[in-house]
């Protein structure tokens, strides 16, 4: 049996769409600015106020995982933390995770410029857990441990 | 060609009559010494050669441009629009307006620093842009249409575009209509959604998946927690604007908890000092700050408020000027028996609510002056100062009209807002608008008085003990002239980096020696960008921008110091703010002869002729402008 994971939810009716979380990824990740590259996205709806929130739901049995040509190399899931992670210097960008993804859209994408998958994997390895739940403004985004995850 | 960090590297340029689209780096415009934001714009317009055009001609291009902060983490997602302003009066002058939201960042991940409106379509249009993909498309159905609603038309072939919109008071060329972005975003002073009018230009929709490099990540990255830890300190704002800031305690607190649904700003921004209410029958939408100025003085009812900021909103009318215009200045002219109730329904043709003597409501009122407005019906849809004029010589009384207009309107056709001290009245009277994104310098930076002696040694603003520069009880002009050049040259700066006006001023930026907002934006600054953008250069950057500001307005508008003044009452008498609190000169009008020595005082601190006001060749040049001091000269503008 897979270890269990945590996981990052969000709450739309104090979510301000302010685009912080995205911001603070792309820095962190990637140490450019622009939401494109990522892994936290916030489907923004300015005249409702009401946002949503696309990212890696730290799935039980990961499709992705699964469908990874070089599983346990290129997607892995962290023996300790549960966690679901691609290794960039593994991955081929062939795509295939993106297709087994169940959601819609898919929670993966790809770094055309680096030719690799990316997605969210709660900033494996951060001290003080992902960064977009330290910066979110309003606590809109919480990390759900696997011990309170149902 | 170096990789560029921090700004985006291109400015986009359109031609409407043409349907020509072009890129230029925007490196062509040093924006080193430029930065972007107001800066990039007045060289934009100083290298188009300041076309001396009407507002509404298809000539007077119309400029956005954001800054090589934007897009970061912070207060940094602000555009700003320059353009001949039909705003201004008597002159329309090249101004500035600057706006938030979503679009700013939008459009420089899209991968544009400035964006250049030039000629008009031959029929309604709109600015698609995806990326690199540029172009003009067809708008017959939007045209008309409000403001939201235009937005979500666009939003439904682009859901992530974020759009600048004009509604039907800027079709109908109101000198007084607004640019939007989302519900409550908008450059709003100026009158630049009637430029966007007179292009046929309904609405700029941009979609931007690049990214922004950064020269060093890890020093953002620990920079973006300075930036976190004094947010800290500024959330108050945004409970406190939350609400109507006079209404009663128990009235505010009945309207947040019936409709308050959550905060809401700029992207990346983490004050979101915006709300975002909901009220049945009007719809939702968001406020802050000047928004609720209507409040004490017309109504108890803050619903009244809100709807009257809605429907300006949808329309893309100015709030500020309805918070403050025309129906103050009805008000006011009702009080002092200048229009009677007859004249302002028979002729004006408004209904008049209970504070103009009549009986109709205020929603009656505000529905009836606000269509109006949109619909371009003269002389509502020209702004107050046209509005007076136009009364002004139908009535008999009209003269005391116009007067009590001049009260109400400190400068150039805007109206009065934070004339607090000689320091800012000065810079009222040596801009071309209200430099409202720099007043609140005047007295909340700067006042603190347990650190006043410690902040102005430390920007070297003597005299170093004389409070009463700021002090709103005082009439003080020794000194003035230091603090207006200082706030001045840091407005250009914080308009080009961008940095919010609201945001910085409540941090503890401003409390050296600790910290100083110059040294903060100079470590940020250079670590986006990978320059040395130390504090000096970024002084010495405020400071050419408004050189260049003021060669603009010498060569286009023959700009001399006899024009550098404030309406007349504001030397007769102690004008004070009319809209319930006592903000403004209270301590009596300001003497003439001071003032203009005052004037003398500060055009020799800027190194500029005393006599005609203009800038000299040796200030030009120490910063790197030979090339306006040469244009001047050859135009007989350089002293």
């Amino acid at each position: 049996m897979l270890p269990k994971s945590g996981v990052l939810v969000h709450d739309s009716n104090v979510c301000a769409g302010c685009g912080v979380c995205e911001v603070m990824c792309s820095l962190y990740r990637e140490g450019l600015l622009g939401p494109a590259l990522a892994r936290s996205h916030i489907v923004r709806h300015p005249f409702t106020a009401k946002h949503g929130h696309n990212i890696c739901r730290q799935c039980s049995s990961p499709g992705c995982y699964f469908a990874c040509p070089l599983r346990d190399k290129a997607i892995c899931i962290d023996e300790t933390t549960g966690t679901t992670y691609i290794d960039e210097d593994e991955c081929t960008g062939c795509e295939i995770c993106i297709d087994a993804c169940p959601f819609d859209p898919p929670r993966i994408k790809i770094n055309a410029d680096k030719n690799v998958a990316f997605k969210c994997d709660l900033c494996k390895g951060r001290e003080g857990g992902p960064i977009c739940v330290e910066y979110c403004p309003f606590q809109a985004l919480k990390l759900v441990s696997k011990d309170e995850r149902q | 060609m170096a990789k560029s960090y921090g700004w985006a590297g291109k400015v986009l340029q359109v031609d409407l009559a043409n349907e020509i689209v072009n890129k230029v780096p925007t490196a062509d415009y040093r924006p080193e010494e430029f930065i972007g934001g107001v800066g990039l714009n007045a060289k934009i317009f100083w290298e188009l050669g300041c076309p001396k055009v009407d507002a509404f001609d298809p000539g007077n291009p119309l400029i956005v441009s954001v800054g090589p902060l934007t897009g970061t983490y912070g207060p940094f997602s602000r555009g700003e629009v320059c353009s001949i302003s039909p705003q201004c009066y008597p002159d329309e002058l090249f101004s500035y307006s600057g706006f938030g939201g979503r679009f700013p960042a939008e459009m420089k991940y899209a991968g544009y620093d400035g964006v250049v409106i030039l000629g008009k379509a031959e029929k309604p249009v709109y600015l698609s842009i995806h990326d690199e993909d540029v172009e003009i498309k067809d708008a017959p159905d939007l045209w008309g249409v409000e403001t939201f609603e235009t937005q979500k038309a666009l939003m439904a072939d682009e859901p992530e575009a974020s759009t600048l919109v004009i509604g039907p008071a800027g079709e109908h060329l109101s000198r007084i209509a607004v640019i939007l972005n989302e519900t409550k975003f908008a450059a709003g002073q100026g009158g630049f959604g009637a430029v966007m009018g007179s292009k046929n230009l309904k609405a700029i929709a941009v979609r931007g998946t690049g990214v922004v490099a950064v020269a060093k990540p890890d020093k953002v990255l620990e920079l973006t927690r300075t930036i976190m830890e004094e947010n800290k300190k500024v959330i108050i704002a945004r409970l406190f604007f939350r609400t109507p800031y006079t209404a009663p305690q128990e009235t505010k607190d009945i309207f947040a908890e019936r409709y308050f649904r959550k905060h809401y700003g700029c992207y990346g921004c983490p004050l979101q000092c915006h709300s975002i209410h909901y009220i049945p029958g009007i719809g939702l939408s968001g406020v802050s700050c000047a928004n609720w100025l209507w409040a004490p003085r017309f109504s108890t009812d803050p619903r009244e408020v809100w709807e009257a900021n809605v429907v300006s909103q949808r329309l893309g009318i100015n709030t500020f000027e309805v918070m403050a215009g025309v129906p103050l200045l009805l008000a006011l002219s009702f009080e002092a028996g200048i229009l009677t109730r007859r004249e302002i329904e028979e002729d004006i043709g408004l209904p008049t609510p209970k504070w103009l003597g009549g009986t109709a409501t205020n929603h009656e009122f505000l529905t009836v002056l606000l269509q109006k407005i949109a619909n371009g019906e003269s002389p509502y849809a020209e702004g107050t100062a046209i509005f007076s004029e136009y009364f002004g010589k139908r009535s008999a009384s009209g003269g005391k009209l116009v007067a009590l207009y001049k009260e109400l309107y400190t400068a150039h056709g805007y109206a009065f807002h934070h004339v607090d001290n000689l320091g800012s009245a000065l810079h009222w009277a040596t801009d071309t608008r209200d430099p409202i994104d720099s007043c609140h310098d005047y007295k909340n930076t700067l006042a603190p008085k347990e650190k006043f002696q410690a902040v102005m040694e430390h920007f070297g603003l003597p005299p170093y003990d004389n409070y009463q520069i700021v002090d709103l009880s005082k009439t003080v002009y020794q000194g003035a002239e230091r603090v207006t050049a200082w706030v001045q040259d840091n407005q250009c700066l914080k308009n080009s980096l961008p940095v919010c006006e609201f945001w910085s001023q409540v941090t503890s930026f401003y409390n050296p020696p600790e910290m100083d907002l110059r040294i903060f934006e100079s470590r940020l600054l250079s670590a986006v960008t990978g320059l040395d953008m130390n504090v000096d250069k970024l002084a010495k950057a405020g400071e050419r921008i408004w050189n260049l500001r003021r060669a603009i307005m010498v060569k286009r508008e023959n700009r001399t110091r006899e024009n550098d003044t404030l309406n007349e009452p504001y030397f007769r008498k102690a004008i004070t703010c009319y809209m319930g609190s006592a903000m403004g000169l209270v301590n009596g009008p300001i003497d003439k002869a001071k003032f203009e020595a005052l004037k003398d005082r500060y055009y020799e601190l800027r190194g500029w002729d005393v006599k005609t006001g203009w800038p000299t060749r040796a200030k030009l040049e120490e910063l790197g402008l030979k090339d306006v001091a040469d244009e001047l000269a050859s135009i007989g503008k350089l002293p």
